[in-house]
């Protein structure tokens, strides 16, 4: 279609005829912009020769250069075509769909691919990028291809659109209107003026805006739903801008923290910025616990924070909980996980830290006392006492021995056990991010553009036309009109439309010819399609 | 779960089986086929009713939103789908769809039912559901599964009345198999993996055969009307379900960005929502630049059914991991 509008050198189309267009062969629409964009801005066109290969004052093109500017400019045409879009969304849904399919490196470690997939295929999906997809130059070129495409055809057909809701909708005489997807006429024994204007009351009574020219009518209901498409790609493209902030000036990561320790963002993931540079201060964990439901199931889990300058001075403090973050200094830091880490006991006076493993609801430690018994020690919370187990290959299950409070000692056998303290340890996970805002407004943006494209665009046009007959004049009333979505809902509104039409106007007497049923006339065009078929 | 409660939701779920005889039914009668049809809404209408009341009843139990767990999101989904048909009922006049939706939302309810006893109990929330982002991010993405179930089931019919009886046989077959996968994960232990393969090749095969098929037309259940009220009414749907998944999809990540930092993390589920998005964006494309045909978009539209089914049940019920786990069946 493009190479035909550019090849045939038509002049730009005016917005009438445009309209006109839209009405009549609704498939030209996206051309008929184009076109005007082709003939006013662009070079080059797909199919087109070269405008220009000579310079007034510069030297003679070769035809390579040519050729070669022909060929880039013809690319990057291709690249805002619907097609290419669909092709290049299909790409990046396949990508996805392997992506979430196959468990990311990132996200749970080289060790669970390994056990889920076994050694030799996880060392093949590793090698192919599989399990690290979101990070390999193809699904890279994909997402950089598809924001070409995106900026492609919104420059060239989508915001290029929106110049036609500057103009109003041309009123159409009789023959256009029979034309259109729904339409009726009627006979009526009044003047053009008065059942245009009963027309327009019907239809502002549903909503339509209306506009009465000389003896035709335009009335539309919806057109803000044009903008939809124009405010996603807006918003697509706002998303594009706030991701490349981010991803040049802001920084995340995520750190087990114990009890007492503190952390700093040296390690955070793109610790060298292109732009800025890291905080310089560490944040402190100065508590740290767990809240239960009566059950015993985790209702929340809290860390106490102190954001210390690096001459030791604090400058906030501030508790934190899922869903509740630290903010200071551009960074803010999030409760992520939360579990205890270790217990610190002491031996005969002998102090000892034991490494924690998560159990079930509770955490273990174990210490082999020799080849054939292990003790182990089991704790749920910091204030709940410590149990101590022992486990022989001769018994079917570990014996509990003993159990020591916080700050309590036991004897086992010739040894004085004392339970010091346990060592809770408390997942922060932060982030700076500077587009963050940007990514918000486009977010805002594309709800708004796919929340607008769910309403119907929906068209109405009457014309009236005086009838001269032996017993004197009447007016022909023809209407009729288009939706681009929800055809048939816009059709029953229609019917329903004609139906008051027809009440009103006999119950001004006015009535002198036949309604053409929209339902007698829809019945036989199926019953056409159908034996053709 | 109060005894109020049970009933509630029993009645929902016998009204939605009963509805779904009566449409069945209502086609071999042709005198009484109106009548019966009507019976069959209103029988759906109660049972929404009812289903409400019970959704409401438990949020009161619970002294929380109730929408936390896959057996809580059933309820919703069955919810949706039974008041997105009678909305549509009532817009179009097509009552035909009402025996698709009823099917639905009466396995919707069997598959809940089947659920452990820990799913339909009352549960305190886990720290990261306890904020009031998860009322604000599930319900339009349980809708928007909804209402793309309609929108799929509306695009069969559309098939079935475009005469492509074997493409609808085809694509019958594939939503059984998929499903077939999903009920399998859920219950039993059998091997992921295969049942990663009868889904999605399942699905690729089926999908593929329907497109092929496509170029054969059973005359004598041509009719033109009808095919273009569905490829109509399934455009509605879509048009619906997707801006609630866009705005699902975005509080998503705005929650997960005030939770955790990180608005997006290639989470699974998240991932998946995506692909879904993604694949109803492309049709959205094709629609509004007329690039295929309807029954092309019909089948579209199915393979959006599918990967919708993927995205709500089936990541969770075969295997994959990801931070959505409170969909899972433990």
């Amino acid at each position: 279609m493009l190479e035909s509008i550019s090849q045939s050198d038509a002049p730009a189309k005016s917005s009438l005829e445009e309209h006109r267009s839209e009405l009549l062969n609704v498939t030209v629409i996206s051309d008929m912009s184009e076109a005007v964009v082709t003939q006013n801005a662009l070079p080059y066109v797909a199919g087109s020769k070269p405008r220009a290969a000579v310079s007034p004052v510069g030297p003679v093109k070769h035809d390579f250069e040519i050729k070669l500017e022909k060929f880039l400019w013809d690319l990057l045409v291709s690249m805002g075509t619907v097609r290419t879009a669909v092709i290049l969304i299909v790409t990046t849904a396949i990508f996805v769909l392997v992506g979430a399919w196959c468990p990311q490196e990132s996200a749970v470690g080289q060790e669970k691919i390994i056990e889920q997939f076994g050694t030799t295929t996880a060392e093949n999906l590793i090698k192919f990028g599989v399990t690290d997809l979101f990070h390999t130059p193809l699904f890279l070129l994909d997402i950089a291809l598809l924001s070409i495409s995106i900026t492609v055809a919104s420059f060239r057909k989508v915001f290029p659109r929106l110049k036609l809701l500057k103009h109003c909708l041309p009123p159409l005489a009789e023959p256009e209107i029979s034309r259109l997807a729904v339409h009726d006429k009627f006979l009526v024994n009044d003047f053009p003026e008065h059942a245009l204007s009963m027309v327009a009351s019907q239809l502002r009574k549903s909503g339509y805006s209306v506009q009465i020219e000389n003896d035709k009518l335009v009335a539309e209901w919806g057109k803000f739903s044009r903008t939809a498409a124009s405010v996603t790609h807006v918003g697509l493209m706002t998303l594009l801008v706030g991701v490349t902030i981010s991803s040049w000036t802001g920084f995340s990561g995520f750190q087990p923290v114990r009890l007492g320790d503190k952390m700093s963002f040296a390690t955070s993931d793109h610790s060298k910025l292109w732009i800025g540079e890291l905080p310089k201060f560490e944040l402190l964990v100065k508590s740290t616990r767990r809240e239960d439901y009566p059950t015993g199931q985790a209702k929340q889990w809290y860390s106490d924070l102190a954001v210390i300058d690096p001459t030791g001075k604090v400058l906030a403090t501030q508790e934190i909980s899922v869903n509740n973050p630290l903010s200071y200094g551009g960074v803010d830091t999030y409760q992520s996980t939360w579990g205890m880490d270790q217990i610190v006991l002491s031996f005969n006076g002998q102090e000892k830290k034991l490494d924690l493993r998560p159990m079930g609801q509770r955490y273990a430690a174990f210490l082999p006392l020799d080849p054939t018994t292990i003790l182990i020690f089991s704790i749920k919370e910091q204030d709940q006492p410590l149990r101590i187990f022992a486990k022989r290959p001769d018994w079917p299950s570990p014996r509990m021995l003993t159990q020591i409070p916080p700050g309590g000692a036991v004897k086992l056998g010739t040894v004085n056990v004392k339970y010091i303290r346990p060592v809770p340890v408390t997942g922060l996970q932060y982030k700076c991010d500077p587009g963050l805002p940007v990514t918000y407004v486009a977010f805002g943006f594309i709800m708004l553009g796919v929340s607008l494209a769910a309403f119907p665009h929906r068209k109405i046009w009457a014309a009236t036309q005086v009838i001269q007959h032996a017993d004197g004049a009447s007016t022909m009333l023809a209407i009729g009109g288009v939706a681009n979505k929800a055809k048939v809902g816009f059709e029953r509104s229609f019917a329903k439309l004609l139906k008051s039409l027809t009440v009103q106007f006999k119950d001004v007497g006015a009535v002198a010819g036949s309604q053409v049923a929209l339902a007698n006339e829809r019945s036989a065009k199926c019953a056409a399609e159908n034996e053709h078929v | 779960m109060s005894d109020f409660q049970l009933a509630l939701t029993n009645t929902a779920g016998v009204s939605s089986v009963m509805s779904f005889w009566v449409f069945v039914a209502s086609n071999g009668a042709k005198q009484w086929k109106n009548r019966m049809l009507n019976v069959a809404s209103l029988v759906m209408a109660i049972g929404f009713i009812a289903l409400t009341v019970a959704i409401i009843t438990r949020g009161i139990e619970a002294q929380r939103f109730p929408l936390s767990n896959l057996y809580e999101s059933l309820l919703w989904f069955a919810w949706a789908t039974m008041g997105g048909y009678l909305c549509l009922a009532g817009a179009y006049g097509i009552r035909q769809l009402g025996w698709l939706a009823a099917l639905t939302a009466a396995t919707m309810f069997l598959y809940g039912s089947w659920l452990p006893a820990s799913q339909h109990d009352i549960a305190p929330l886990v720290p990261a559901l306890v904020s009031y982002w998860r009322q604000i991010h599930v319900p339009p993405l349980i809708v928007s599964y909804a209402m793309f179930f309609l929108g799929g089931l509306s695009g069969m019919l559309q098939l079935w009345h475009a005469g492509r009886q074997k493409s609808l046989a085809m694509v019958a077959l594939t939503v059984a198999m998929a499903g077939t996968a999903v009920g399998l994960g859920t219950f039993t232990t059998v091997d992921t993996i295969y049942l990663q393969a009868l889904f999605v090749g399942g699905s690729l095969g089926g999908m593929f055969f329907a497109f092929r098929l496509l170029g054969s037309i059973t005359p004598s259940s041509l009719n033109v009307e009808q095919k273009e009220i569905f490829d109509d009414v399934s455009y509605r749907c879509i048009a619906i379900g997707f801006p609630l998944l866009t705005i699902g999809v975005i509080t998503g990540g705005l929650w997960a960005n005030h939770a955790w930092g990180s608005y997006w993390s290639w989470d699974p589920k998240e991932s998946m929502a995506l692909v879904t998005w993604l694949s109803y964006a492309a049709y959205i494309h094709l629609r509004v630049h007329r690039e295929l045909a309807a029954e092309k978009l019909s089948l579209v539209a199915v393979a959006g059914l599918l990967l919708t089914l993927l995205t709500y049940l089936g990541f969770n019920s075969l295997g994959f991991g990801g931070l959505h786990s409170y969909g899972k069946v433990k």
